[in-house]
Parts: structure tokens; sequence; C-alpha cells
């Protein structure tokens, strides 16, 4: 018994001993981008390595929306939280509406039709990029928050979700709601949206974080400097001539600070959204 | 009896109002487009003067590409080594995590998810900036073994260098999925296994692996997919480079259009691109179909 629980400790320790070089290592790059945003463009590579800054520079953080008359940061900023508004908005509308109608209403067609919806999981974006410029053009959508945000916004996982969501609510509240006469969008606002808010917010969170990191689409449907939005805005400025490392770091930290403030207040949501999508069968 | 069945009819046609948004938006934005891919890859198009029909010639070009077979071949070794390495590891964490031995688990968990919402480009940015000559990971690692590869500028290692940050950024994802299926896993299965005497590998074997067959299936295949279609990471840190040594398909797909307007071209190697995943997405699909709930 006692060689079994000393056994236990040993194989106790050793767990944290891995566990805890594996946070550090997980961790550390991230410490390393904000400390060295504080250095100055002498130290930032200089030999031997110092961890915390000889000199402490703030101004990199200044610089960046003041210095590179070529790259508005603010207005990337701003567009990046725009377009990531609207996509959600929009994302959330397409899946509950439709997740709600597939769920709750036995019309014809049904099953066919979701299957169809459900089917578009297989379409990646790459395979499309082409055409959807093309038609995007077309509709005179380039260069506007629509043409970015409508093609990164239909996503089949989302009315799936929904559905599955929606058929778990018991009927007796639609049920009771109509008898009292509520008609059928009402109690589609009124009861099941309020009762869904766990299962949108999940959806929301994902979402959202899907839209703040897009590159490959805004490179190609913001041709306009000025609809850039902010991953876009510093991939394009770390391929410019020689831009110094303590800007490029400081302007990509900025970058991390809303989806880490969502992950502080809204950690629960972040983990269901994409422990949803291991969804069992 | 007819009035009452005659209005529940009418009640349940408000589904389609409820679904039409969304049907409307998926063909416009997602079918048709898909539809247009097959016709563009069909043509010669620099989107200047009109589309030009040549059959099946983009294809047979495409073939014998050495620039397209080379962008496979990346996809394919990038794709393999990141799913394997990240799949593995976030399933032993997952497990390490799951130890009834450890305390501050989520405090623990939160370090390996971190990068998973950091900014992709982001984490382009810090790694490029880590590869350098004289940079983090190359001093480090001469400090430690003593030799260093010259991850960005050598054809050998950059993939490894991409490979390396891919993992770092997804593992935690997958952490997560494996967590919540680990603890769908009845905790009476694992006292059943005890009393007939298994230890930590048979409980891993008898009980762990079988329980968990549809979120590995899940897991792999959704990682595969994402994988292939990874384009931020190789974009901000090399470009591609060096001599094509990191040109993925999505990045071919996007210069080849994008960059020398070849419309037609790009269009006939994402027609591949989809064929190449065709087998995985029909094998999710059928992974989501199986587990709808109330037919």
């Amino acid at each position: 018994m006692s060689s079994y629980q000393s056994s236990q400790r040993v194989l106790r320790t050793l767990l944290y001993v891995v566990i805890g070089v594996l946070g550090f290592a997980f961790i550390f790059p991230f410490l390393w981008m904000i400390v060295s945003s504080f250095k100055l463009n002498r130290d930032v590579l200089a030999i031997p390595i110092r961890f915390f800054p000889p000199e402490w520079n703030w101004m990199s953080y200044v610089n960046v929306f003041t210095k590179f008359p070529d790259f508005n940061f603010p207005r990337f900023i701003l567009n990046s939280f725009i377009v990531t508004t609207l996509a959600v908005v929009f994302c959330l509308f397409l899946s509950a509406t439709a997740g709600y109608g597939f769920a709750k209403y036995k019309f014809k067609g049904n099953g066919v039709l979701f299957m169809i919806v459900l089917a578009t999981i297989m379409i990646s974006f790459e395979a499309i990029v082409v055409p959807l410029f093309i038609l995007v053009r077309r509709l005179g959508l380039q260069n506007t928050y629509w043409g970015l945000v409508i093609p990164e916004s239909l996503t089949a996982f989302g009315v799936f979700m929904m559905r599955q969501f929606f058929f778990s609510l018991p009927n007796d509240f639609i049920e009771s709601a109509r008898i009292d006469g509520a008609n059928e969008y009402a109690i589609f606002a009124r009861i099941a949206i309020p009762m869904a808010q766990t299962a949108l917010l999940a959806l929301v969170i994902f979402h959202a974080q899907w839209v703040w990191n897009l590159l490959l689409w805004p490179l190609i449907v913001m041709s306009n400097p000025d609809m850039r939005v902010l991953p876009q805005g510093i991939a394009l400025f770390k391929g410019g001539y020689n831009t110094p490392y303590p800007e490029q770091l400081a302007v990509s930290v900025i970058a991390c600070i809303p989806l880490l403030l969502l992950y502080i207040f809204l950690s629960k949501y972040f983990v269901q959204g994409i422990a949803m999508t291991g969804l069992k069968g | 009896m007819r009035k009452a069945s005659y209005s529940v009819t009418r009640l349940q046609n408000h589904g389609y109002l409820f679904i039409l948004p969304t049907l409307v938006f998926f063909t416009i934005f997602l079918i048709y487009p898909m539809l247009s891919a097959f016709r563009y890859s069909l043509v010669e198009w620099n989107a200047l003067t009109p589309p030009k029909a040549i059959g099946l010639k983009n294809f047979i070009v495409m073939v014998k590409d050495p620039r397209v077979i080379n962008s496979i071949v990346r996809t394919l070794h990038f794709s393999g080594i990141s799913v394997a390495a990240i799949n593995v590891m976030a399933f032993v964490f997952a497990l390490m995590f799951g130890s009834r031995l450890i305390r501050h688990k989520n405090f623990l968990q939160s370090l390996v998810f971190l990068p998973v919402i950091l900014s992709i480009v982001a984490v382009g940015v810090v790694w490029e900036f880590m590869y350098q000559s004289t940079g983090l990971i190359p001093i480090l690692l001469r400090k430690i073994i003593g030799v260093s590869p010259i991850w960005l500028t050598t054809t050998s290692a950059a993939p490894y260098a991409i490979i390396i940050t891919y993992v770092w950024k997804s593992v935690g994802y997958y952490m997560v999925i494996y967590i919540a299926g680990l603890m769908d896993v009845p905790t009476s299965f694992y006292e059943a296994a005890r009393m007939d005497g298994a230890g930590f590998w048979g409980q891993l074997y008898y009980i762990t692996i079988p329980n968990l067959r549809n979120t590995f299936a899940l897991a792999v295949i959704s990682c595969i997919i994402f994988t292939f279609g990874q384009f931020s990471i190789q974009y901000v840190i090399t470009k591609g480079g060096p001599a094509r040594s990191t040109e993925i398909l999505s990045l071919l797909i996007f210069r080849e259009a994008f960059e020398l307007s070849k419309f037609g071209y790009s269009a006939a190697i994402s027609v591949l691109f989809f064929l190449m995943l065709l087998v995985f997405s029909i094998f999710q699909l059928r992974l989501f179909r199986s587990g709808t709930l109330g037919e």
C-alpha cells in the first residue's frame, strides 16, 4: 500500500513537471511578443538575449499609429470591429432562423433541404475563391463590408448547431404560446431566442474569432487601402521594406487584445463552441 | 377536423419563411460559386479580355506543371505531419489534464489553449521574429543542444518551422474536443474495468479509445480539412519561400489568380483542391448526419 502511494506521488510529481514545462512552452512566445514589443529596435535581436528590455520603449505603440502613412491602423481596427460585428449578427440571424425552421416545422422537403444545407460543409473556401471574387465584383460588393462579410458568414455548422438546440427545446412552450394567440414570429423572437442564449453565445464567440482572424478573403476583396482589416494590414505592414520589429510586434499585441478579453470574460462559451464541433455522434 | 388539419399545414408552411434567408444566401454565395468553379476551370481568362473556352487544357497543363506538383507535395507534407502531431499531442494532453492526480487544471489548460485565441497573423509575426538567425529559437537551441537549423532560409528547415508554429497554435483547440469526449465516457465503465484489474494502459485500450471513436473521427477529419485550407501562417512567415518550399495549394491558388491574373488556371487548381478533400468532406458530412437528432 505504501509503495503504491509513493509511486503515486512520483507519478504526480512527474506529471506536474511535464505539464509545467509544456504550459511554459505554450505561453512563452506570447510573453516574448509582449516584452519584445517594448524593446528598442537595436535591442530586439541583440545577443546575448535578455528577457526584459534593457531600456523600456513605449514608442512603438505610438509609432504604429503615426509614423506609417501607408498604413492607417486606426481605420483598420475600426474596419475589423465593423466587419466582425456585422458578420456575427448576420451569421446568428441565418443560423437561428434556419435552425428553428428546420427543427420546429414539418413542411414538405424539410429533410431534403436540410441535407442540401448541410452538404455545403464540403465546399471549402479555397475551392470557390475565384468564382466568389468574380461574383462579388459583379454585384458591386468589392471593397464593401458586406462583400467581405456575407461569404464568410455562411456556416452550415451554425445552422446544424441551432437545429440541434431547437430540437431539444420542448414543444410545450411553443404550443401554449400559440394557444394564447401569439403569432409564429413573436414565438420565435420572444420565446425560442431567449431560451437559446447559451447556444447563441457559443456561436457568437466561435464566429467572432473566425472573422476577426480572416486574411485570405480580405486580401482579395479589400483592395482599397482604406477598407483593409487589421490582420490584412499587419500582414502587408510586415511585408513592407524594413518594417521595424518592435512596431510589428506592438500592432500584433493590439490585434490579440479583443479576443483575449472575450476569452477572459466568456471562456465557458469559447470551450463550449469548440466542444460542439466535436459533437458526439 | 378537416379545418384543423388545414390550419396545421398552413402553420407548418411558416417553416419555409424561416429557412428562406439561409437558402437564398447559401445558393448565391456557396452553391453557385462551387458550380462556377467547374465552369471557370475550363477557360483561359485574365479578367481583362473575355474568357476563352479551352476544354480540359488547364488540367492537362496542370498535371505537368512543376509548380502545381510541388504545391501538392508540400500540402500533403504539411498536412500529414501537422494533423498527426496535433491529434497525438491533443489526445495526450487531454489524458494528462483528465488525470485525477492533477490540480489547478483550468489554469494549466488555459496555458495550452492560449495560442488558439491569439490572432493568427500575430502568431506568424512573433514566430518569424523568433526564427531569425539571432532570434530566440536558434540561440536557445545552440545553447541547449549545440546546433540549430537555419530556419527560414533553407528549403529543408522552413517547412518544419511552419509546422511547429501551426501545431503550437492549434493543439489547444483539439485538446478541448478530446477533453469533451473524455468527459462523456461514463465513470462506471472505468470502475468496472478497475474491478477487473485493468491498469492505466488497460483502461486506455479497452475503455477510453473505443469510447472515443467518434471524437477521434471528427477531430481528425476536421483537422485535415482545416489544415489543407491553412493560408495565413505561410503567407505571413515565408510567403511560400524559400524556393517555394512552403508554397501550399491555397497559396498557389491565391497567387495564380490574384498575382498572375490566371483566373481559369487558378479555378482548375481549386477544383483539384476540392477533389483532394472530397473523400474527407464526405466522411465529415456522414459523421454530422449520423449526429443529427430527432428525425
